[in-house]
């Protein structure tokens, strides 16, 4: 067993900033790369997002994805500071941003230029609308869930269209990032070149909506919003238990067989209305109504334990804090701690160079004199 | 050339998370066998919707860029043609539940032990500890993950997002997984397994909701279009229906009252920062609604985005794909009459090609059992050896 990890070697170049740029530096130094934040004076924005803060008074926002960094705090308008980033460049193997189009190439800082001075070095530019006609729009994560479409399919049916709780188009064009940075240095193997690499908020969402996106595409009908439901599985959604809701995934007839005894009522299995999958999506309003009321009967916790029992896909509606539990009870170690900063374990699982957690989310400037000595030498 | 081309990936998975992990490898120049048993890939059959040849628009989605081939894994002959593939490819997706490929002698141990430069690659619904027989599906894992919990409106229903999205964040790892495994091989000469399940991915991906609750012990509410630290940054209501607004920062607070023809509104005491008009949030928002609300969501985005205030309507997916094409941003990828969204991971020397339209059931079998059959190339050999 050797001690390295899988991507030890390589230095990253960081000048992004909020959250999908640091996640794609971060996922990179899970895995051992060693990434080398550059901060503009006050610091990443999200370091003053709050609340919420953690007991140090620090925002957990910035905490959410910039461990494993060492920060150094550089002026991009002071020429000297501007000297030190070129140097930076000049020496990663990946750069990565994510500030409006344009602003890299007018701080001297673009692609041309760097890719110029160092061959090899992957530049990846990450942008909300593109960089050609959308490149004066600016990047917000709920402005792109609202253009996309993913709202107008995400929420009840009555009421409004609704966001994701959480920036997701943000990670997964991080994710998209990562992954395209990781084939360009895989094909810096054979090529000797590096290249740039893009992607934006509002194609990584289209692409994510997947089979929504499909059926837009090849049948020309739009996927409305369907609330909890699933557009061609029954019952698959959630339903109201006596203290709050329940989601079941009846994938098969197995399951709905075993879904009416447990709700004891095994005659709605032999219903001809419902006797298969297709039959109970179109009379999908009669069975939620039926099994609704069989539900308001017991609590999500009696039913959860009973239908599992049963073999029938069900679960309650967790808060964030439940979700971890029921992580931590799997075995799945959800939390990476370390200076006492928690933050989601790396979901990204390798049994030979797992990712670890060698350094906190740094203060910033806190590598800020060992970064600037190391560059300023030769 | 593409940056993947030469290898090659042997796909037994199915569904969504793993098929999209191989079609981005795909995507970007590998040779992805899908190996599908009879009847095939079961999104083949979950239809409506189909396109105008009948196909699953579903499966459309994620199968581009492979050759299909059926190998019926309970038949002996077919399960060494499979295991023969194993021991030919570079990397090997599945996302069986636990305990599957070990029933057909492809379980990591077994094929990992007389092919040891293979990426193999697990996708799994919780892990293969305690929660090996839980079944993985996206809905059950955004209602536990706790990702159901704070989306939709504050006092409605908590929601699902209207996509299996946790399916597709977990591909998205996978991908990366396998990019990292691949990498480190290229010093070691050695594979190893890389898995991801759906639960870890979903709670990593609640990103800054998910540190909110680590770090303060709070679990966070929902707030429906609401930004937990940041107002205006919502939606509102228009003559015409509800309209983004992502007002980040002072100025651009300012530009948005200028532009609604309530001006004093910036110098409002209870508004003239970002933490006061969180605070006094419900109050703001009635005086912003009570302007939006006489002219239509197409007047508004366009007079706030010309006065710098970052502003959109809520969009269908048609219009979505229609904005992107305006931007210039080729959103759709279309080959033999099958439209699918084009790559999101844009590289500009070896970019992501789409050669292959999503196969018919074992479209491309004869040739993949003739080849398996053949003996191995000696170059093919020597590379992974």
């Amino acid at each position: 067993m050797r001690n390295v990890t899988a991507l030890e070697g390589l230095l990253i170049a960081d000048f992004s900033r909020v959250l999908a740029g640091p996640l794609v530096s971060m996922t990179l130094a899970d895995f051992g790369a060693d990434v080398i934040k550059v901060e503009p004076p006050g610091g990443d924005e999200t370091r003053d997002w709050s609340p919420p803060v953690d007991n140090e008074g620090r925002a957990t926002f910035f905490l959410a994805v910039n461990r494993n960094k060492r920060s150094v705090e550089l002026n991009l308008k002071d020429p000297e500071d501007l000297t030190l980033a070129r140097e930076l460049v000049r020496r990663a193997d990946v750069l990565i941003e994510n500030f409006r189009p344009g602003t890299m190439d007018r701080l001297g800082l673009g692609y041309d230029e760097m890719s110029d001075s160092n061959p090899g070095l992957v530049y990846c530019s990450i942008s909300g609308f593109g960089s050609k006609g959308g490149a004066g729009l600016p990047g917000y994560d709920p402005l792109v869930q609202a253009m996309s479409g993913m709202m107008s399919v995400t929420g009840p049916v009555e009421g409004d269209p609704s966001k994701v709780g959480v920036a997701l188009v943000d990670v997964i064009a991080g994710l998209n990032a990562t992954v395209g940075v990781l084939v360009a240095l895989e094909e810096r193997r054979k090529s000797g070149l590096g290249q740039k690499v893009e992607s934006n908020l509002l194609g990584s969402a289209l692409a994510a909506l997947e089979n929504q996106a499909a059926a837009w595409l090849n049948t020309g009908v739009l996927p409305v919003r369907l609330g909890n439901i699933h557009p061609s599985i029954e019952p698959f959604t959630t339903f109201t238990a006596a203290d709050g809701p329940v989601m079941i995934c009846v994938g098969n007839e197995h399951q709905f067989r075993s879904l009416c005894e447990v709700l004891g009522e095994p005659e709605l299995a032999d219903d001809p209305r419902y006797a298969d999958n297709p039959d109970r999506v179109e009379n999908r309003v009669e069975l939620e109504a039926e099994l609704n009321l069989l539900f308001a009967a017991r609590p999500v916790g009696e039913w959860v334990d009973a239908l599992h029992e049963a073999g029938v896909p069900a679960g309650p509606v967790n808060t964030i804090e439940g979700g971890f539990a029921v992580a931590e009870e799997l075995g799945l170690d959800p939390i990476d701690e370390i200076d006492g900063v928690r933050t989601p374990a790396s979901p990204i699982l390798l049994d030979r160079t797992p990712a670890e957690t060698r350094l906190p989310p740094p203060a910033e400037d806190a590598h800020g004199e060992e970064i600037r000595d190391w560059l300023k030498s030769g | 050339m593409s940056a993947l081309s030469g290898v090659i990936v042997a796909d037994f998975s199915r569904v969504l998370a793993g098929p999209l992990a191989a079609m981005n490898l795909g995507d970007l120049g590998a040779n992805v066998i899908k190996v599908e048993p009879p009847g095939g890939d079961e999104t083949r059959s979950w239809q409506p919707p189909v396109d105008d040849q009948g196909r699953s628009t579903y499966f459309q989605t994620v199968n581009r860029n492979k050759r299909s081939v059926t190998l019926d894994l309970k038949n002996e002959s077919d399960r060494a043609l499979a295991f023969e593939l194993a021991m030919r490819a570079d990397v090997l997706i599945e996302n069986f539940r636990p305990g599957t490929m070990a029933r057909f002698g492809l379980d990591w141990e077994s094929v990992h032990s007389a092919h040891p430069t293979l990426v193999y690659c697990s996708i799994t619904g919780f892990g293969e500890g305690a929660g090996a027989e839980m079944p993985g599906y996206d809905p059950l894992i955004q209602a536990l993950s706790g990702m159901m919990s704070v989306t939709g409106p504050p006092d409605g229903e908590a929601s699902k997002v209207g996509v299996a999205l946790v399916d597709v964040i977990a591909g998205l790892n996978a991908t990366a997984g396998i990019l990292a495994a691949l990498h480190d091989r290229k010093t070691l000469r050695e594979g190893q397994r890389v898995e991801v399940n759906l639960l870890s991915s979903a709670l990593a991906a609640l990103a800054n909701q998910s540190s909110a609750f680590l770090n303060t012990g709070h679990s966070p509410g929902r707030l429906g279009n609401v930004h937990p630290s940041i107002e205006p940054f919502s939606t509102f209501s228009t003559a015409t229906g509800p309209i983004m607004i992502c007002a980040g920062n002072d100025r651009q607070f300012c530009q948005l009252v200028v532009t609604i023809g309530a001006p004093t509104l910036a110098e409002d005491p209870r508004f003239t920062s970002n933490q006061k008009r969180v605070e006094n949030r419900d109050a703001l928002r009635s005086e912003l609604d009570q302007r939006l609300c006489l002219d239509s969501v197409e007047y508004w985005s366009e007079a706030l985005n010309e006065a710098g205030v970052p502003a959109g309507p809520v969009n269908d997916i048609g219009a979505g794909f229609g904005l992107a094409e305006s931007l210039g941003l080729d959103p759709v990828a279309e080959i033999d009459g099958a439209r699918t969204t084009s790559s999101p991971i844009g590289l500009s020397a070896s970019p992501a090609e789409v050669r292959l339209a999503p196969p018919g059931l074992d479209d491309h079998g004869v040739e993949i059992r003739e080849w398996l059959r053949a003996p191995r190339d000696p170059a093919e050999a020597a590379d992974q050896n």
